[in-house]
């Protein structure tokens, strides 16, 4: 049977030890990320979504583990590979990273080694996971440079990352993961380093990628905004937690969670005019050392009640629509 | 690269102007002047008061500080850097003798200090908070602490006195013939100047590699599916060689200075020994020059560094 | 999966934060990470020894440091004599807490001293920038060049030798590295825009510079004081062990070591050099491991 879905995610959880003290970042999250389909992971700074994405490519910190339970699996086309199983850097995870999963990051300024040229370092990818020679290799890499839009690449290739401007870095960066043509592209707040306006080509760039290449992407961000633009699917973080997902028309059209309303409630929209109502949302996220017992979001939540002291379970709102609120229908009709 | 290279010779020039500026008025403050010490002692043994004056006045001794100057220092550069007032000899034999003996110290540490700071330094960052790693911190942190001289004393004792595997000191004895006849000699000087150095390496290396390990670009390089060796060596070693380069730069001067006090220990006949003996014997020329020299030393060798930087980083480049 | 040993640890910690057994302890946390590193701690506990055993010396023996006894000559330890006597029936153990005082003197003072200047030019400088700033650079630049044995002895010769004349130097030539270190701070810090701020609200140069940037750079500074202060008391001691240093007739760590250069002594007399040299070791030692938990208390980068 073919696979929509290039890697599902079962109740991962991930945790720090660091400290001395037991930080539960991912606490429970699954979703699934499809073929030819961007999901979307948003959430405010500290929630836990880059976490989720070095979880699945196993980079995380020495003092940290994927705890017993999880489960990520990526569906190959030769059948499933159960990730949270491989030993972290040995021979397994390290050939699907790069070819068959592969990550860019937010600032591609640190994320490129300063002291090699783009060429060699876009030529490294290719010199593991493939058998082409050098010849072939620079070949390659120019190429994948001239694909990404960047003028000159016969001698870009040679040039230092310092001397590209950041948006080609990011290019560059987005020419490097896509060099083995990988299923699943995960992309962790790719453009939060750039302007507005290259922010728009980045996502371009995407885009044509998915379509050409069929590639899953995972781009992880807080800004709705992109969210709108790009995901076929979301999936809403809070403190550790999947509070809502589902497909970007329900998300955006018809939020089920007090967290979700609240974020779309405090973007101002084009066209609107000044005396549109932006409302912040009160309170802030809690210490993750700290946390409040049952549902993270009930302190600051304008539909708490008595049930939100324990955890709510999840419902299916509808078949694609899956929401973690006591509350969701009340906060249905209030959005 | 070249105008790296010629930038940095530039900015040398002015520095070294300013030193040798120093040095001269160095000399002036001391007893006796900077002219009458470009004289070698025969001549000035036997010139009359007359001649002395005449010539004291071709060398402008009444002329201004900087015309002073001007002459010194065009004498320097010509080679004359006067001559030792205690022993009359010319300062340039005097350096031609005693260098020879203190480079084959100098450089012999330098070489083993680096290669095994560097190797240990970078195992110790790679193996963090493993035994060894603690064992080499705390390792590290005597050899910085020992003070040189009494390192130098009890290795003395140990393998000289007590056990009389190696000689006392000196560097030479008649019939030496071969560099292996009179390697024995060489063993413990270099021995005790190299682990003082090697401590220090060690602790910035493993420093500069552990600060290059927590760079996002290591997290880029693992995630490209590379081996682990290839992400430490490739990626974070060669990252973190060039602070490690910079500061075995920094630490040349201290290496140096340890040869003054090494050569006393190990009554060995380099420049140091023959420095403190000026220092001892109030012979200013000697300490001048030899300080002049030293520091000038110093200015070119970080220059070197600096080109040997810029090769391997091509950030640095930009600076 | 990780190693076992790490998966049993994770799994302790995991079931005592489940019971809610952790709990933060106040004392912020460069307090906390100092107390946790017991090298620093046994730095503080050596260095308090030492310190404290060399102010309250006259308390701590009956034997004036200078007194010759020919007649207690070369004793090797005894109860009457803790560390023994030397070729001139000097009791040692008096002459080493006594030396203590003018080594520690020496290198600790004149550490603060060249601290205090550095920082005082690198806040300056680096602050105000121009003329002033090149001028500054490029003088520590020199200073820094030179070997620092060297320089001490070159500008000895011109001085003359005595202990004030050395803290002098120590402090001419030590002011460089802090300098360089401070103005380093303040060229970052002048960007940031908290700075343009107070320039806009009409602060004047000194309270914008000395109150409001320097604070950041003072974690650093500590270090490099502690660093210093290593550095003043190993040269301070090869300085008085060549003759060179401070006169010899007060004594210090340094030239009581003098007698080491005769190989018979050196043979066997052990007692005459081996604690000196002891003391001198682990006193830096204990210097440098405060200073490395300086380091690491101040240093937010380090993980775990």
């Amino acid at each position: 049977m073919e696979h929509t879905t290039a890697l599902s995610v079962k109740d991962l959880k991930t945790y720090f030890y660091t400290n001395s003290r037991c930080n539960k970042a991912i606490d429970g999250v699954s979703f699934d990320i499809k073929k030819g389909k961007t999901l979307c992971i948003v959430g405010e700074s500290g929630c836990g979504k880059s976490v989720t994405a070095s979880s699945i490519m196993q980079l995380l910190p020495t003092l940290s583990r994927i705890e017993a339970g999880s489960s990520i699996t990526y569906h190959a086309d030769n059948g499933d590979v159960e990730i949270q199983g491989l030993e972290r850097n040995g021979t397994k995870m390290r050939n699907l990273r790069g070819a068959e999963i592969a990550m860019i990051f937010q600032d591609p300024m640190t994320a490129l080694n300063p002291v090699y040229t783009v060429g060699y370092q876009i030529g490294e990818i290719l010199q593991y996971h493939t058998d082409l020679n050098k010849k072939q290799i620079r070949e390659k890499t120019i190429s994948l440079l001239a694909d990404m839009g960047i003028p000159l690449p016969e001698k870009r290739v040679d040039e230092y990352p310092h001397n590209y401007s950041g948006g080609m870095r990011q290019r560059a960066m987005i020419a490097m993961a896509m060099a083995c043509s990988p299923k699943i592209l995960i992309a962790d707040e790719p453009t939060t380093a750039l302007d507005v306006t290259i922010q728009a080509q980045i996502f371009e760039l995407m885009d044509k990628l998915k379509k050409e290449h069929g590639t899953a992407i995972m781009l992880i961000t807080h800004d709705m905004g992109v969210v709108a633009e790009l995901a076929d699917d979301v999936a809403v973080m809070y403190m550790g937690k999947i509070v809502e997902a589902g497909s970007i028309d329900e998300v955006l059209r018809t939020p089920k969670h007090p967290y979700t309303q609240a974020l779309l409630s405090s973007i101002p929209v084009l066209g609107r005019g000044k005396n549109q109502d932006i409302k912040a949302i009160r309170g802030s996220t809690p210490d993750p050392y700290d946390r409040p017992k049952g549902c993270q979001f009930e302190p600051r939540c304008d539909f708490a009640t008595e049930a939100c002291g324990t955890y709510p379970d999840e419902e299916q709102a509808t078949p694609t629509h899956r929401v973690s609120c006591w509350n969701y229908k009340e906060v249905d009709q209030n959005g | 690269m070249l105008t790296f290279v010629i930038r940095r010779i530039l900015i040398l020039i002015p520095m070294l102007i300013l030193i040798s500026f120093m040095i001269f008025g160095g000399l002036e403050l001391t007893p006796g002047d900077a002219v009458s010490q470009m004289l070698s002692p025969e001549i000035a043994g036997t010139i009359s008061a007359e001649e002395l004056d005449a010539l004291r006045e071709k060398f402008g001794l009444n002329a201004s500080f900087l015309e002073r100057y001007w002459i010194w220092l065009s004498n320097v550069m010509q080679g004359n850097f006067g001559y030792s007032l205690a022993s009359g000899v010319a300062i340039t034999d005097v350096f031609f003798d005693r260098l020879p003996a203190t480079l084959e110290l100098a450089t012999l540490a330098l070489f083993f200090s680096s290669i095994f700071g560097i190797a240990l330094g970078t195992m110790a960052a790679l193996r963090r908070g493993s035994l060894a790693d603690g064992s080499l911190t705390v390792a590290g942190m005597l050899g910085v602490s020992i003070p040189e001289f009494f390192f130098a004393l009890v290795s003395l004792l140990i393998f000289a006195l007590n056990l009389n595997w190696l000689p006392v000191g000196g560097r030479l004895l008649p019939g030496y013939e071969s560099f292996w006849d009179r390697a024995p000699h060489l063993v413990m000087p270099v021995m005790v100047m190299s682990l003082m150095m090697t401590a220090g390496v060690m602790r910035y290396a493993r420093s500069a590699m552990l600060d290059s390990m927590s760079k996002e670009f290591m997290r880029t390089a693992r995630s490209k599916g590379l081996p682990e060796w290839r992400v430490n060596f490739l990626h974070g070693f060669r990252t973190a060689l060039t602070p490690v380069i910079v500061l075995i730069g920094f630490r040349l001067p201290t290496l140096i200075g340890g040869t003054v006090i090494i050569e006393q220990v190990f009554q060995w006949p380099g420049v140091g020994n023959e420095f403190v003996q000026a220092v001892r014997g109030q012979d200013y020329p000697l300490v001048m020059m030899i300080a002049l020299f030293s520091v000038s030393a110093m200015l070119v060798a970080s220059l070197i560094i600096d080109v040997l930087t810029a090769l391997i980083d091509p950030r640095v480049r930009l600076g | 999966m990780a190693n076992a040993y790490l998966n049993r640890k994770f799994d302790k910690m995991r079931a005592a934060e489940e019971a809610g057994q952790l709990k933060s302890k106040g004392g912020g946390r460069a307090l906390r990470k100092m107390l946790n590193n017991r090298l620093a701690v046994a730095g503080l506990i050596i260095f308090g020894i030492i310190f404290f055993a060399a102010v309250f010396a006259p308390l701590l023996t009956q034997y004036d440091p200078g007194k010759i006894d020919l007649r207690a000559r070369l004793q090797p330890p005894s109860w009457e004599h803790i560390f023994g006597t030397d070729a001139t029936g000097r009791d040692i153990f008096a002459r080493v807490i006594f030396g203590g005082r003018i080594s520690i003197l020496v290198g600790l003072g004149s550490a603060l001293m060249a601290a205090a200047v550095g920082v005082a030019i690198g806040a300056y400088t680096g602050y105000k920038g121009g003329w002033a700033d090149m001028v500054a650079l490029r003088i520590s630049e020199i200073v820094t060049s030179f070997p620092q044995i060297i320089l001490v002895l070159m500008i000895v010769t011109i001085l003359g030798q005595s202990l004030g004349n050395l803290i002098l130097i120590f402090v001419l030539t030590g002011w460089g590295q802090t300098y360089r270190l401070v103005r380093a701070r303040m060229l970052s810090v002048r960007e940031e825009e908290y700075v343009q701020a107070l320039q806009s609200f009409g602060l004047g140069t000194f309270r914008v510079c000395y109150k409001h940037m320097l604070p950041n750079a003072l974690g650093p500074v500590m270090v490099n004081v502690t660093l210093t202060t290593a550095a003043f008391i190993l040269t301070e001691a090869g300085l008085s062990f060549l003759g060179l240093g401070v006169p010899s007739n007060i004594p210090t760590w340094g030239n009581i070591l003098i007698a080491a250069n005769d190989l018979r002594v050196l043979q066997n007399n052990w007692w005459i050099w081996l604690p000196v040299g002891g003391v001198i070791s682990l006193f830096v030692l204990s210097v440098n491991f405060i200073g490395d938990g300086l380091r690491d208390s101040t240093d937010s980068s380090v993980q775990g």
